[in-house]
Formats: C-alpha cells, structure tokens, sequence
C-alpha cells in the first residue's frame, strides 16, 4: 500500500509537471508587431529591383542592413516599457524586418523611442551573441566597431566602377559617433505598426561624387546617419 | 481504477518528458585562474565576460593551429604567429600570408595580452575578442569571413563536440569561436625570464647585466614601462616614415595629427626572438635598434651609449627571454591526446 501510494503520488506529480509544460503560458501580456518596411516614396523597396530618383535616373539596391534597438514605449513622453535588446534588419531575410514584443497587459503608450545603430558599450565589449554576433557581417575587421547599418547597391549617377554604391555606416567614439535615437508616434494604440524608412529623400540629396562610398566613421558617416534616422515614420499615425 | 493504463502512459511520456529536461548541458567545463605574478597590476580584459576554462583554453588553441580559418585552408595563425619565437613572424619583415602575398606590417609577438588596452601597432582593435576578425578577413592574410569559416569548423569534427564542452552550445557561434581564441590568447603569459626571477630574488644579474637595466632605466622604461616592458599607449620613437609603405600608424585610426607616427609601444621580453624589430621590420638586429636609438633626434627617445654601454643595455635585453614561455608545451601545436 505504502508503495503504491508513492507511484501515484509521483505518477500525478509528473502528470502535473507535464501539463504545466504542453499547457500555454498563463495570458498575460500583449504581443505587439513592428514591421519595418524600407521604402521608396511610400513603395516597398525590393532587392535588385530598380528605383527611380528625381531626374529620372535609376537606383537599385544589393544590400540593405541595420540595427535597431533599445525599444522604448512611451506615454506624454515617459517610458511605460523597455526592450534593451538589438535587432539585425536584413532586407534578405524578410522576417528580420518583423519585430515581435510582449507587452504588459493594458499598457497604454502614444509613441515609440529606439535606437538606429548599437551603442557604444556594445561596440567596446568584445564577442557578442545574437544579432550583435560579428558573424553576422555587422563588424569591422580591420578596426573595432559595429557597421550600423550597410547599404550596398548600383546608382546611376555614382561615379564609382559599375555605379556601384557602398555605405558602410559606422563609427561610436564621440564626434563621429553614428548611434541615434528615433522617436515615432504610435497612436491611436494599436497591436501592431508599420513603421517606414523612405529613402528616397537620403539618396536624392546624397552627393554622389563625394558620398558614394563611405566606409570609415567620419564626419559623411555621421551624417548619413543622422538623415537616414529622420526616415523612419509610422506608415499611418 | 479506470483510468489507470491511460494515467500509465500519460506518466511515462511525463517521465520521459522529464529526463529530456533533466538531461541537457555538458558537465560545467573546469575554470582556469590566470596565474601571474603578485606585484603585476591586476589585468584590463574582463574574465567575467568570457571566464578562462581548461576546455575553452583548449578549444582556442586548436583553432588558432587551424588552418580551417583561412580561404583555402592553408594559413592558420600559427602561420604568422610561431610560439618559439614569442609568436612573432621571426625572418618576415612584412608577414606573409595566404597566395604568399605579404602584408603591410610586421606580426608582433603576442604575449601578456590580458594587460593590452588597444591592440595592433596603431591600436586599431579596441578589444582582444573581435582582434581575429582582422586576420580572418584581411585579403592579405587569411581571406575569409567569419561566416564561412563558421561553416567549416561546424562541419569539421571534433569541434562540434569541443564547442558542446567549452560552451554548452554545440553550433560553432562568432562569439564562441571569437572567445576560445581569446582564452587561449589569454594564456601566453611570459613572466619566468632571469629578468622576473631576479624581481622575486630568486636569481641575480651580472655586472654587465645590472649595468644595463640601469642604461635600461634612464633611457628605455619610460615608454618600455616594467614589468611588461611596455606602457601599452602610442609614442613616437624617432623612426623615418618609411616613404613605400607610408604608415601614418595611430593617426589613421584617431584623425588627430598629433599622432602621426605613433606606434604601440611592443614589449621587449623575449626580444632577442622576436626580430625583425619594429613595425615595419625594418631592423633585424638589436644592434640596428641601439644604434637608431642613439642617432634619433626625437625627443625624449635619443640614448647617449657609448659602445659598452650597448654591449651591456643589449646583456640586460638578453635577460628578458623566457625559455619556459618558448618552449611551453601548452602552448604548442596541440597534439592528439
Ligand atoms: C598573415 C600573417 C598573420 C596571420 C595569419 C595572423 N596574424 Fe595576427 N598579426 C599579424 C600582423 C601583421 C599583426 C599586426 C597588424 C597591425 O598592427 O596592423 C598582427 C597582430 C595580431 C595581434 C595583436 C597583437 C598586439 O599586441 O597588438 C593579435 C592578438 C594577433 N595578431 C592574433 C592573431 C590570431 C588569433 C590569428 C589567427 C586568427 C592571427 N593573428 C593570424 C599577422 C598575422
Ligand atoms: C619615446 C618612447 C620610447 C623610448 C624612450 C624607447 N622606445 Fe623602443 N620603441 C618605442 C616604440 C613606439 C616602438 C615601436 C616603433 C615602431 O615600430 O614604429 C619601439 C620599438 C622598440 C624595439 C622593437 C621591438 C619589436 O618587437 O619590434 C626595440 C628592441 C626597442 N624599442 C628598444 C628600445 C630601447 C633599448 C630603448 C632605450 C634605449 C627604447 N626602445 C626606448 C618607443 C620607445
């Protein structure tokens, strides 16, 4: 008797911790979506597929990477909620450009604060992991620091061999550090929200003869980066 | 008692379940403690970050021996880094590397490096993690990205089983990968010259050599700062720009022209293995570094010897070899076990 009420007692224990284990998590919290779109005048950007500038001229990109991070949810202008964590966008691997976060239940925010690039903590500390692994071809090699974000591609009016393009956007120690902060309105609270990055005005003022590489942080990085970060907008607010 | 077969299985699966849960991770790996001498500093690099562990250390040392991190496997870092000469490029004024194409500066040796705040001659690399990227890459040396040679080790065994041990992960990652190699770079520590012993009064030096470390002192270990014989910043020792190569060194990395012509300061222990000298290699005697050092017009840089000074500065150089660092076991060519 002793023996069997011990297999049942551990036979319903494990039955617990099984069911524990298949059963969902208790529903707390909201799952919230930010799909960021690069696009061109409002038309999403795809790979290889050529744009047109102001003058009729054509543009098209290879590669199209960056960092985003540090999501932070605001209410009147105070942080209601905060993801530290970093996320590589790739426009090859469609699915990198849907950012996925739980929220608490009920939270109410009117905008959104994150960062375009790493900052420099991340770019002083040695081997990451995840999106900031160097792996990933975010880092350069023959200096220390993060490529915030890589635009490669062809234009017809970079001077370059083929027209190429290549922006290679970097660069953490003070004054030509890259890492900035963008904030977007996200009302009327929503579950999910797209968030564009139109390029087409960067690349129309860009100055070709002098822009059309950059691959070293500098004062043309910093920028860069500054114009790129104002691109960002919620697709309807 | 109905429902007992279906509470049987249910408890089995539940059991199973169970065991898959209680069964992962590796046996934590054994941790190391970097040992060094008691009146060293303690170290810059962070061992929190990327603890020392006897299956890291191993790890690291088997991919530095590696030429799997090179384009076509046949460069490894042991190709430009040989642990009998301090982990110099000894002969190679300019090192060589993959296609045998030779590359702009000369590959220094690599010790202590627990204690280095910058890294490369004009400190270029912030940190010893990511320092590999660069060889890794560089189309002058191993031609390869971090990526592809990801793909290899992964593919190659024992390492899927190494990385399982060192890491708990058994899929090679850049932070792994890039962190073993550190752990075994962190490991080449040279601290048991005739110089260290005769510091902790187990030995003594000669006349000519105690004559040296004094010529040593007034003229060398202001930027040669003891006991890593080197202040670990930038300086200008007097050389002329070599017009062919035209290496600016830290000024290409800060844009300030202040630092024109600044170069890390190397260490000297173990000098008399680590020629060619210089960061261009461009001396391949210590007798060729005395005499610029007497010649140069640059402040705070120019010695006044006289010939048996030299021959006595070099005596007290020569006390700076640390055979036990050269011919340690752990830190060769790793052989099976
Ligand atoms: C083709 C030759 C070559 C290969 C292969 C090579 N190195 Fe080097 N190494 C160099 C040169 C040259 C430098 C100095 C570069 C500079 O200052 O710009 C250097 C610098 C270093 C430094 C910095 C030392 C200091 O005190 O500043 C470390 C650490 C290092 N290498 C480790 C490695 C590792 C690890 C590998 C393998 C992944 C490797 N090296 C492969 C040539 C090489
Ligand atoms: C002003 C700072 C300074 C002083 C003083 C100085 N050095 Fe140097 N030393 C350097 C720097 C910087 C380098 C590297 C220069 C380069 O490669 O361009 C160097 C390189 C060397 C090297 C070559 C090391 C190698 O691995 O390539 C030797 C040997 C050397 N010094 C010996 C001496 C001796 C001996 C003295 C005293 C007579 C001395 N130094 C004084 C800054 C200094």
């Amino acid at each position: 008797m002793q023996y069997r009420v011990t297999t049942w007692l551990s036979r319903q224990t494990a039955l617990v911790l099984l069911a524990l284990w298949l059963l969902p998590p208790p529903a707390s919290g909201q799952a919230f979506r930010i799909e960021v779109r690069p696009v061109w005048r409002g038309q999403a950007i795809a790979l290889d597929k050529a744009v047109q500038g102001p003058a009729g001229d054509s543009l098209l990109f290879h590669t199209l990477k960056f960092y985003l991070g540090h999501f932070e949810f605001l209410n009147h202008g105070a942080t209601v909620f905060q993801d530290p964590g970093y996320h590589l966008l790739d426009l090859e691997a469609e699915n990198s450009l849907d950012l996925l976060f739980k929220l608490p239940e009920n939270l109410h925010f009117d905008s959104l604060r994150f960062a375009f690039g790493t900052d420099s903590l991340s770019n002083v500390s040695g081997a990451l992991g995840g999106a900031l692994d160097p792996s990933r071809g975010m880092y350069w090699s023959w200096q220390s620091g993060y490529i915030n974000a890589k635009i490669e591609g062809q234009a017809e009016r970079s001077p370059a061999r083929g027209h190429h393009f290549q922006l290679h956007l970097g660069g953490y120690l003070p004054p030509a550090e890259t890492l900035r902060k963008v904030v977007v309105s996200a009302a009327p609270k929503p579950r999910h929200l797209r968030l564009d990055w139109d390029l087409a005005s960067f690349f129309e003022q860009i100055d070709w003869p002098t822009q059309h590489s950059i691959m070293s942080p500098g004062p043309a990085a910093a920028q860069a980066a500054t114009r790129l970060a104002q691109a960002f907008r919620n697709h309807a607010p | 008692m109905r429902h007992k077969p279906v509470f049987q299985t249910i408890g089995t699966v539940a059991a199973l379940v169970l065991l898959a849960f209680a069964l992962p991770g590796p046996p934590p790996p054994d941790p190391v403690t970097l040992r060094y001498p008691a009146h060293w500093r303690a170290p810059v690099y962070d061992f929190s970050k990327n603890p020392l562990t006897r299956q890291g250390i191993e790890l690291g040392r088997r991919l530095f021996y590696d030429p799997v991190l090179s384009r076509d496997s046949t460069v490894s870092c042991s190709s430009c880094h040989l642990s009998f000469t301090a982990f110099a490029h000894v002969d190679h004024a300019l090192s060589h590397g993959i296609d045998d194409r030779i590359g702009r500066r000369n590959a220094p040796a690599l010790m202590n490096l627990a204690w280095a705040r910058h890294l490369m001659w004009d400190g270029a690399i912030n940190h010893l993690d990511v320092q590999a990227l660069a060889p890794i890459s560089h189309p002058d040396e191993m031609d390869e990205t971090l990526a592809h040679v990801l793909q290899k080790v992964q593919a190659k065994q024992p390492y899927p089983r190494l990385f399982w041990e060192a890491f708990g992960d058994s899929s090679a990652t850049g932070e792994h990968l890039l962190k073993a190699l550190s752990q075994f770079e962190l490991t080449l520590l040279s601290d048991r010259s005739q110089y260290d012993r005769v510091q902790a009064g187990l030995d003594t030096f000669s006349r000519q050599e105690q004559s040296g470390y004094h010529l040593f002192r007034q003229y060398c270990a202001r930027c040669h700062e003891e006991p890593f014989f080197t202040n670990f910043s930038f300086e200008n020792n007097g050389l002329p720009l070599d017009t062919a190569l035209r290496d600016l060194g830290r000024m290409a990395i800060t844009g300030q022209a202040a630092d024109s012509l600044k170069f890390k300061v190397p260490t000297l222990r173990n000098i008399e293995f680590s020629y060619p000298y210089m960061h261009d290699g461009r001396f391949r005697k210590l007798r060729e570094v005395l005499q610029h050092y007497t010649q140069t017009t640059a402040p705070g840089a120019r010695a006044e010897l006289s010939a048996t000074d030299k021959a006595d500065l070099t005596a007290f150089l020569l006390t700076l070899t640390d055979r036990a660092f050269l011919f340690d076991p752990a830190f060769g060519f790793p052989l099976e076990k």
